[in-house]
Parts: C-alpha cells; sequence; structure tokens
C-alpha cells in the first residue's frame, strides 16, 4: 500500500472518530457557484482566433463546503469547463483537537507551494496565471492528491510563522518523454513505468507580520521534489521564495505588492539506444514575478505586473508586461476585470526574433453562495 | 535526597498551580463588546478587538497575526446575525481548542428581522435580522449579563465579581441612557438620513426617525435616481442630516449637501476604545455631533 494512501486511510479513520464524538448536527454543506466568462483579442501569429475576439464561458467552479463536525471542516470544488468536469479540490481539514496545535489536510487540493499556486483563479485580479508558474509540476495548478501538515511555530510578539509538510501521490512530476526511436527503446513497451507511484514532498515556511492596524507583510520560502521518470529515476526540484506586501493607504484603499522568485532543476530523461541505458540530462531554470495592485474606494483595483523567466525548454529567457483593472459591481458577487498583457517571447540563438504577442482578455466573474469574486 | 524532592515537588506546584493573578483572555469582534467586557471583567481580564472603528464590520481580513492572538485567549465575543462571520475564519485559524465562543446576540430584541424568502436581489440583507444591536445603550447592558456569564463558566472564584460589575453596568447605562435620552428629545428636528442601516437601533434608542438611507437597498451604492428621490424627500421634509461611517464614499453626502442642504455627520458605528466607558461615551459623541449638525442646519 503506497504511503499516502495509508496516510489518507488514517486521516481518514480519525475524522470517522471525530465525527463519532462530535455533536454537531447534520447540516447542508454552504454550496456556491462562480462563472467566469470572457471574451479573449490577442494578435498571436498561428492562433486560429487571432486578430478577432473569441466569446468562452469559461470555467464554472461548483464549491461546497462546511464544518464536519466541531474539529474539521470538508471542502469540494467542482470545475466545468471545456475539459469536462473535473474535481478540482476534495479534502477534509482537521483544525483542532490534534496535539501541538497541528493541523492535517487530506485530499486532492492545490498545493501551498508560494503564494499564487494555492489561489483559485476567480481570486486572481489579473485573467491568466504568469508562465513562470510553469516550474511547478501540473498543467494549469499544481494539484495533488496528497497529505498536509502544518504547525504554527512561537514566534516573537504576534508575528505568526507556519511550517507545512507533504507528501502528495506524484503523479503530477510526470513528465512525457518523446521516442528515441531507437528499436530497443522501452517506452515502447513499458511507458518507462509512468503508473508506478514515487510520492513527492513540499516544505514550506512562511511568516507574517502585522504593520500597524491592519497592513502586513508576509514572506515564504518553499520546496518541492518528486520523480519525473520513474524509469530512468529522474526527479524535479523547484525551490521558491515569495514576499506580499499589503498597505492600507486609508479606510478603503490599499497597495498590494507581490513577487516570486522560483528555481527548477529538472533532470530530463533520454534513451542511449547503443548503450541500451537512460540518459539524464539536468537542467536549471530561474523566473519570477512581481506585481502591484492598487484597491481603492473598496470596488475598483488598478494594478501592473512584470515577469521574467527561463523557458522550461528551450534556451531563451521570457518577458512579459501586463497592465489590469478591475471594478467589483455589488458585493463582490459581480466584478469585471480587464488586463492587457504584452508577452516578448526569447529569441533562440541564430534565430529571427519572435514578434511580441499582445492579449487583451475582459471577464465577468459572478457568483452565488459565500464564495465571492474576492480579489487580494 | 530529600532537598531534591522538596525541590522537584515545588517545581511541580510551580507548574501545576494557576497563579492567582492570571487574567482571563477574551477577544472581541468590535472594540464595543470589547469595552463592555472591560467594564464587566474589572482587573480579572484582558481584553483585545479585532475590527478597527473605522473599519467596515462587514468586511474584515483575517490576517495570520489576529489568529495568533486568539490563540490565547479564552473566550471570544462574536457579534452575531451573521456579521462577523470573518471571525469564524480567524477562530478556525487560532486552532484554539479551548476557546469559548459567546454569541453577544443572545436575549436582544432584534430589529428588522426580515419576514418571507431572503435573496441577493433584497441586496446585503442579514436573513437573522439587522445586526448592529449595540447602536442601542440598552443592549449593552444585556450584552453586558451574557459576557458575565461566560466569564463566570471561565472562572468561576470570580463569578460573583463579573455578575456584580454586569449589574453596575447596566445600572450606569440605565443614567446615561436617561441622560442622552433629554439630550435627543432637545434635538429642533428627528428626522434624519442614513447611509446604511447601521444605525437603525441608535434610532429607535433615541427617538429618531430614519427617513431613508442612501444606499437604495443594504449594501448597494447610491444610484443617481435614488439620490434625486432623497434630494425631493430632504426639501419636502426638511431632513437636517445625513449620519454616515468614515468608510463610505463621501459623494452622496456632498450631493445631498449641495443640493438639498443636508450636512453629513460622518462617525463610526463603533467606539475608539476598548476600556471601560468607551461603550458609553460613544453615544454622547454621536449625540453631540448630530446636536452640532442640527444647529449649523438652517
Amino acid at each position: 500500500m503506497p504511503r499516502v494512501a495509508q496516510l489518507l486511510g488514517a486521516g481518514a479513520a480519525t475524522m470517522l472518530w471525530l465525527a463519532s464524538v462530535a455533536t454537531a448536527g447534520v447540516t447542508n454543506p454552504n454550496i456556491s457557484v462562480i462563472g467566469q466568462p470572457f471574451t479573449r483579442w490577442t494578435d498571436q501569429a498561428g492562433d486560429p482566433s487571432a486578430q478577432r475576439a473569441i466569446l468562452d464561458v469559461g470555467e464554472t467552479e461548483f464549491v461546497y463546503d462546511d464544518y464536519l463536525n466541531p474539529y474539521g471542516k470538508g471542502f469540494f470544488t467542482v470545475s466545468l469547463s471545456g475539459d469536462g468536469v473535473t474535481l478540482e479540490e476534495g479534502y477534509f481539514s482537521l483544525l483542532r483537537g490534534l496535539p501541538l496545535g497541528l493541523t492535517l489536510k487530506g485530499g486532492k487540493y492545490r498545493v501551498g507551494f508560494g503564494k499564487l499556486n494555492p489561489m483559485h483563479p476567480h481570486a486572481l485580479p489579473f485573467a491568466e496565471r504568469f508562465g513562470v508558474m510553469s516550474y511547478l509540476p501540473g498543467s494549469g495548478a499544481f494539484n495533488e492528491t496528497g497529505v498536509d501538515l502544518t504547525a504554527r511555530l512561537p514566534a516573537p510578539g504576534d508575528w505568526s510563522i507556519t511550517a507545512y509538510g507533504d507528501v502528495l501521490q506524484g503523479d503530477s512530476f510526470r513528465i512525457a518523454r518523446s521516442p528515441s526511436l531507437a528499436p530497443n527503446d522501452p517506452l515502447l513497451d513499458s511507458g518507462d513505468r509512468a503508473q508506478e507511484p514515487r510520492p513527492g514532498v513540499v516544505g514550506r515556511l512562511a511568516a507574517f507580520g502585522q504593520i500597524g492596524d491592519r497592513s502586513g507583510i508576509e514572506i515564504g520560502l518553499s520546496a518541492t521534489h518528486g520523480t519525473n521518470n520513474v524509469a530512468a529515476a529522474a526527479r524535479t526540484t523547484v525551490f521558491g521564495g515569495d514576499a506580499k506586501l499589503k498597505l492600507w493607504t486609508s479606510a478603503n484603499a490599499y497597495l498590494l505588492v507581490q513577487g516570486e522568485l522560483l528555481h527548477q532543476r529538472r533532470d530530463d530523461a533520454g534513451w542511449d539506444g547503443a548503450a541500451a541505458a537512460y540518459t539524464l540530462t539536468t537542467i536549471n531554470k530561474t523566473g519570477g514575478y512581481l506585481f502591484a495592485d492598487y484597491n481603492f474606494r473598496t470596488r475598483y483595483n488598478l494594478g501592473a505586473s512584470y515577469e521574467r523567466f527561463g523557458d522550461s525548454y528551450m534556451d531563451v529567457t521570457n518577458q512579459a508586461v501586463g497592465a489590469y483593472a478591475g471594478l467589483a459591481l455589488l458585493e463582490e458577487t459581480t466584478a469585471f476585470r480587464v488586463d492587457v498583457v504584452h508577452a516578448m517571447p526569447g529569441t533562440p540563438a541564430g534565430a529571427v526574433s519572435p514578434d511580441a504577442v499582445n492579449t487583451v482578455t475582459a471577464r465577468v466573474i459572478y457568483s452565488m453562495g459565500p464564495h465571492k469574486a474576492h480579489q487580494f | 535526597m530529600t532537598r531534591r524532592l522538596l525541590f522537584l515537588l515545588a517545581l511541580c506546584a510551580l507548574f501545576s498551580a494557576t497563579p492567582a493573578a492570571a487574567k482571563v483572555r477574551v477577544a472581541a469582534s468590535l472594540n464595543d463588546l470589547a469595552s463592555i467586557a472591560s467594564s464587566v471583567g474589572g482587573d480579572q481580564v484582558e481584553v483585545f478587538a479585532i475590527a478597527r472603528p473605522t473599519t467596515d464590520v462587514h468586511r474584515v481580513e483575517a490576517l495570520p497575526s489576529y489568529m495568533v492572538k486568539v490563540s490565547r485567549a479564552q473566550i471570544y465575543l462574536k457579534v452575531g446575525l451573521g456579521l462577523d462571520q470573518w471571525a469564524d475564519a480567524i477562530i478556525d485559524g487560532s486552532r484554539n481548542e479551548h476557546l469559548k465562543m459567546v454569541d453577544c446576540s443572545k436575549g436582544v430584541h432584534v430589529l428588522e428581522v426580515p419576514t418571507g424568502r431572503v435573496d441577493a436581489s433584497m441586496g446585503d440583507v442579514h436573513p437573522n435580522g439587522n445586526p448592529h444591536y449595540w447602536l442601542d445603550p440598552r443592549n449593552g447592558a444585556i450584552v453586558a449579563r451574557t459576557i458575565a456569564e461566560a466569564l463566570a463558566e471561565v472562572d468561576p472564584s470570580h463569578a460573583a465579581d463579573y455578575r456584580g460589575r454586569a449589574e453596575a453596568f447596566a445600572r450606569d447605562v440605565e443614567s446615561a441612557f436617561a441622560h442622552e435620552k433629554q439630550m435627543a428629545a432637545a434635538f429642533p428636528r428627528k428626522s434624519i438620513f442614513t447611509y446604511h442601516k447601521s444605525w437603525s437601533y441608535f434610532a429607535d434608542a433615541f427617538g429618531l426617525e430614519v427617513v431613508e438611507n442612501a444606499e437604495p437597498i443594504p449594501g448597494i451604492p447610491p444610484t443617481a435616481r435614488h439620490l434625486a428621490d432623497l434630494v425631493a424627500i430632504a426639501k419636502s421634509r426638511h431632513i437636517p442630516l445625513l449620519l454616515q461611517e468614515p468608510y463610505f464614499s463621501g459623494d452622496a453626502g456632498q450631493f445631498l449637501a449641495r443640493e438639498a442642504g443636508v450636512r453629513a455627520v460622518v462617525a463610526t458605528p463603533c467606539c475608539d476604545a476598548i476600556t471601560a466607558g468607551s461603550y458609553l461615551a460613544h453615544f454622547d459623541t454621536v449625540l453631540h455631533a448630530i446636536g452640532d449638525a442640527m444647529k449649523e442646519t438652517p
């Protein structure tokens, strides 16, 4: 039995035991439905919709959450999109009752690496995640089945220092290798044993300090490690540092500045037909993003972003600048957001410099239920 | 050997005994609840509040530093009635399994309880009624008794002190309220506008009539049509002032002042400090501000 499954089983057994001793009544969960239709225009060469605006219903999220008993909560997020119906998140969270003030989370969830990855897209002030986030395992988001144990560490004053440790199933680390065309390439027979589980791990240390009445600064360090090719024993490791500063400038206006720096160290597996052995090429890439968002009069926000990162699969450095604006119409149940991104793809050595790509996205985020189109 | 044993016994006694002077730590969502807790708890409690008086109490961010503070508390005082739902995230994040949660709305006569189905087309309506009950000082006396019982449960050795102080606070409320009612009775006009429905209990307590709110429905910013209606009402009924919180836009107030001579009185719905006495002093402050504005209105 894989270790992750054992841990999950133990967590589920604990929940069942706690449920049996709890006196909570039977209730229905809170239900929220969040729609995110958008229109987009791009001048990217080769895009079939280039120079034409497209309309898309986007992703619809169904969020179910509530207390399970006095000790824990349950969360489910079901996503409907062009990819079909997927369980984006489904986990229990033990909030109290464990020794040393530990909390335990188990199930499928957006992994708490850095500040941006755990956020759902409807909570972002901009339309797309930054390209540098592709350093993390998984497509779209680093979202895995696993167990997360969290401890609050002793800290001076009202500082909050929290340590997180996760053991993950590890499937999101897998990278499909291109066939080598050698007749003895095991990819043709065993598929590089991609179905075999190999757990991944995540660690994070985050500190939050309050500035004045409502402002605060948060800094964090994260790391994750897992196997991207089981047969070749190829690994991926990502290190990250993040900082977020939120400064209230008046009763209903604040400035938020956030940035992350990521470094990916990845073994790329290959097959040497002559030697009948796997080869490993180690790739090191670094990149980061920075954005500033000014939220004023409670309902409006304006922001700008910059990112620069080494492309994961080409020896080039990509850059992008963006500007965005938002309006939360009424009580954040209906929000409008527009963003403009000017992406500057890197130029491979000896190649002609590619054109910059401009993309304009306008979104409406509407929600029914307690989960709103909340901003940062 | 005997000396070592005595030393160990002394050490055990030191760590097992509860210090006689240990204070009960009380966390509160608002300054007002914290101030009442200070009055009731006296020197036997240590009190702090989460929301600043200038903050919109409907929207408070659950900062990790608040969670750390609440992790050290023994009692949490919630407003209840759906106002401070953000407190749940702070309480959950505190990981404090010994925390006693107290819903301070218990026993309060709740105003504006909607009948029938409630949905978002009605704006930000609280399904269990208007939650701004602390703005009637008579409800402060009810809250004091609720807090006294919670403190008595957590710290039974001082139960009589807590109950005694709650009764003394209720008497203070009675005398202060009698004086403040006289102040309000002397106002040349009794009809006012308020921005949000925060002041319903206040108006009810002091005999004021809230003719209209700047928000057409709760939580919805003023529209041009609604403001035009308010101008007409202000002129026909000689409304002297608009009472509004500092965190709402001043645009509506400026428009009403320009078009209908309505003065905007900006006042926080929460008291300034968590100290004993601050809660009752807040009513004086707001009533004086209203009185001054009325004097200046032609």
